[in-house]
């Protein structure tokens, strides 16, 4: 995640001009790792407040925009090893592709696809992805303060020929440590996800939120996923990141 | 192989490396008409899968699997033999359903024993999956059967190949003779003159490449049908008595795979075609081309099956993969939430003599528990391979519980 932390902050203009976008540049500039890996524990809450609870293995390395990673489900029992692979593109939406072992067949998750929930969580499949700071349009929209730290607000468009679900997204970067506190996401004016970003705490060197909330403004319900025994810039392989990969680690 | 499977399950059990899981099903099938040949009408079975997997280093990864079955149909053998070969008619009452290991260098990756293979892009009709084995004792519930094998992937960036080779033939498994999915004429007895399975290996050969408007693959296959043509010998006339003995015939097929993301849809297409050195089996082409859609909780895919038969040899075959061809197939599937989703799958031959539908709900409680139901619904004439199943509709209710 950290990615999933900077995610959409490539989702994420300008009073000051230039500023906004050499705030979001440099927020990824800090939360940059060579490689990360975390159990995340997530715990999905329906609009009728029914919970269900779900833990997955995130695997990543690469510079952001163009990094690879595989998350992998442990629990519950009944959808243990199955897999998400990401390929980011700096110029590009991510390829993805999923694994299920109970029919022994990795499925492509076509681009149009990708606003359609991951897995019964509240994070879309184009949540999941990084996106380079170049594929953004960004402008200043002010500041204010969230959970008693000074923030920036800024919002983000994607480029023209850029795809995105999303119209235009907000998003809140932390003045004293450019850590992202919070993401509002738009399709057209209609605000649709709000991701919130918690427990920030500095590991290993990097500052990074340790607990994200996805709420989902159209079904009425949240996602909360905890960051557990997380560990950056450990040695990886890169044939651990394609669907070869996917498919033998079942 | 039991103590081989016991040696590495205990060697792992304590391992940090070591993951395991497995679940226990039960079904229930309630069939409201009775069908020549097979009066029963409630039939039960159980499953018990367990699978352990132990990466001993980054490099090698060792994976087990084993099923433990028991019915009230005897769609199960009664004997508690191990199978490996799943050659058997029955499905074994304790199979070894996974057990090799995973050696990866570099670009390479190769994988040696008891493993599932599955070729193909399509979801509805798969002409390509050659080593992928099938148990049709129930039409409806199928499921694949795994092969002996040695399977190497070569993968660099956007590309990859794989070979893979078989020592010996795994068989699908057929509708038992005595029972409703065996749709013999009524006042004809039918006798199981079992199987003549070939020898020799097959061979395998795929490449593919996923670039980034479009995936596709090239595949051959050498080696044999897993589906048989039956061999019928009459025993008597009067009264009328044949006996069915399965062969398989020899093939080499040549197939291609695409799958194309458009803008408002994903278009997905397979075709192969099939050659025969051997005098009763047909030479064929058979294709698929299907539309996929993702829009909220909605999933939709629906398309054609067909097949163009180029030179027909063969009498009588069992061959669900041909019988559901020159047919409009769909699923479409909706979760309603995090624990429930529907799901309905249909088929409709373009003739119209045959069709079916299957629509199940299925909702999860707790972690561990989910209960699935439904019913299958079966129409046509006899004469078709789908309407020779008409008295067959069904309700079934499956109870899991995963560990």
């Amino acid at each position: 995640m950290v990615k999933l932390a900077t995610l959409t902050l490539a989702g994420c203009a300008c009073l000051w001009g230039q500023d906004a976008r050499q705030i979001v540049a440099e927020s990824q500039k800090r939360g940059s790792v060579q490689s990360q890996r975390y159990e995340g524990v997530l715990r999905v809450e329906d609009r009728n407040r029914t919970i269900s609870e779900k833990q997955w293995h995130y695997v990543r390395q690469g510079s952001y925009g163009s990094s690879k990673a595989i998350l992998r489900f442990t629990a519950p029992a009944e959808v243990k090893g199955v897999a998400l692979l990401i390929l980011n593109h700096p110029d590009r939406a991510s390829d993805q592709w999923m694994w299920t072992p109970a029919i022994g067949r990795e499925r492509r998750i076509a681009f149009q696809d990708r606003s359609t929930r991951f897995f019964g969580t509240d994070f879309s499949f184009e949540d999941l992805e990084e996106r380079d700071v170049e594929q953004f349009e960004y402008k200043m929209i002010g500041e204010e303060t969230l959970a008693g730290v000074k923030c920036w607000q800024i919002e983000s468009r994607p480029k023209q020929g850029k795809s995105s679900q999303y119209t235009f997204s907000r998003v809140w970067i932390r003045q004293p440590d450019y850590v992202p506190a919070r993401v509002e996401s738009y399709s057209k004016d209609q605000m649709v996800r709000r991701l919130n970003y918690a427990d920030i705490e500095k590991v290993q060197g990097v500052w990074l939120a340790r607990t994200l909330e996805m709420n989902d403004l159209r079904r009425g319900s949240r996602t909360i996923l905890k960051l557990e025994k997380l560990q950056l810039n450990t040695p990886m392989n890169d044939t651990e990141f394609t669907v070869a990969a996917l498919r033998r680690e079942q | 192989m039991k103590p081989l499977l016991a040696v590495l399950l205990a060697v792992t059990a304590g391992a940090q490396d070591f993951s395991q899981r497995g679940y226990l099903e039960s079904g229930t099938y309630y069939y409201p008409q009775e069908a020549p040949g097979d009066s029963g009408r409630v039939t039960s079975n159980l499953l018990l899968r367990y699978e352990a997997a132990y990466k001993a280093s980054s490099n090698l990864r060792f994976n087990a699997s084993i099923d433990a079955r028991a019915d009230t149909h005897r769609e199960v053998e009664r004997e508690a033999h191990l199978s490996w070969w799943d050659r058997e008619a029955q499905r074994p009452a304790l199979e070894i359903r996974r057990l090799g290991l995973i050696y990866t260098r570099g670009e390479f990756t190769l994988e040696l024993g008891k493993q599932l293979i599955r070729w193909g892009k399509a979801d509805l009709l798969n002409p390509t999956d050659r080593f992928a084995p099938r148990d049709y004792i129930n039409l409806v519930q199928t499921e694949y059967l795994p092969v002996t094998a040695a399977h190497l992937t070569w993968a660099h960036a956007a590309d990859s190949v794989e070979f893979v080779y078989t020592p010996r033939f795994t068989p699908s498994r057929t509708p038992l003779l005595n029972q409703r999915w065996a749709p013999v004429p009524p006042g004809i007895q039918v006798v199981d003159g079992g199987a003549r399975f070939p020898g020799g290996p097959q061979f395998g050969l795929r490449w593919n490449h996923a670039g980034s408007r479009i995936e596709y693959s090239l595949s051959a296959f050498d080696g044999f049908n897993h589906l048989p043509v039956l061999d019928l010998t009459v025993r008597s006339l009067a009264p009328p008595s044949v006996q069915v003995a399965r062969q398989y015939a020899r093939i080499r097929s040549y197939g291609g795979e695409a799958a194309m993301p458009m803008k408002w849809v994903t278009v997905k297409g397979e075709a192969a075609y099939f050659t025969s050195p051997d005098r009763f089996a047909d030479e064929y082409a058979q294709y698929v081309v299907q539309l996929e859609k993702q829009s909220g909780e909605w999933f939709f895919t629906g398309g054609y099956a067909g097949e163009t038969v180029t030179k027909r040899r063969s009498v009588l075959t069992y061959a669900p993969d041909r019988g559901m061809t020159e047919a409009f197939l769909g699923r479409a599937g909706y979760t309603i939430d995090s624990n429930r989703n529907v799901a309905l799958d249909a088929a409709v031959r373009r003739n119209g003599d045959g069709s079916w539908l299957k629509l199940e709900y299925s909702q999860a409680f707790g972690q561990h528990w989910r209960g699935t139901g439904g019913f299958a619904w079966i129409r046509g004439t006899p004469q078709d391979f789908l309407g020779q199943y008409h008295l067959n509709s069904h309700l079934f209710l499956l109870l899991r519980y995963s560990f």
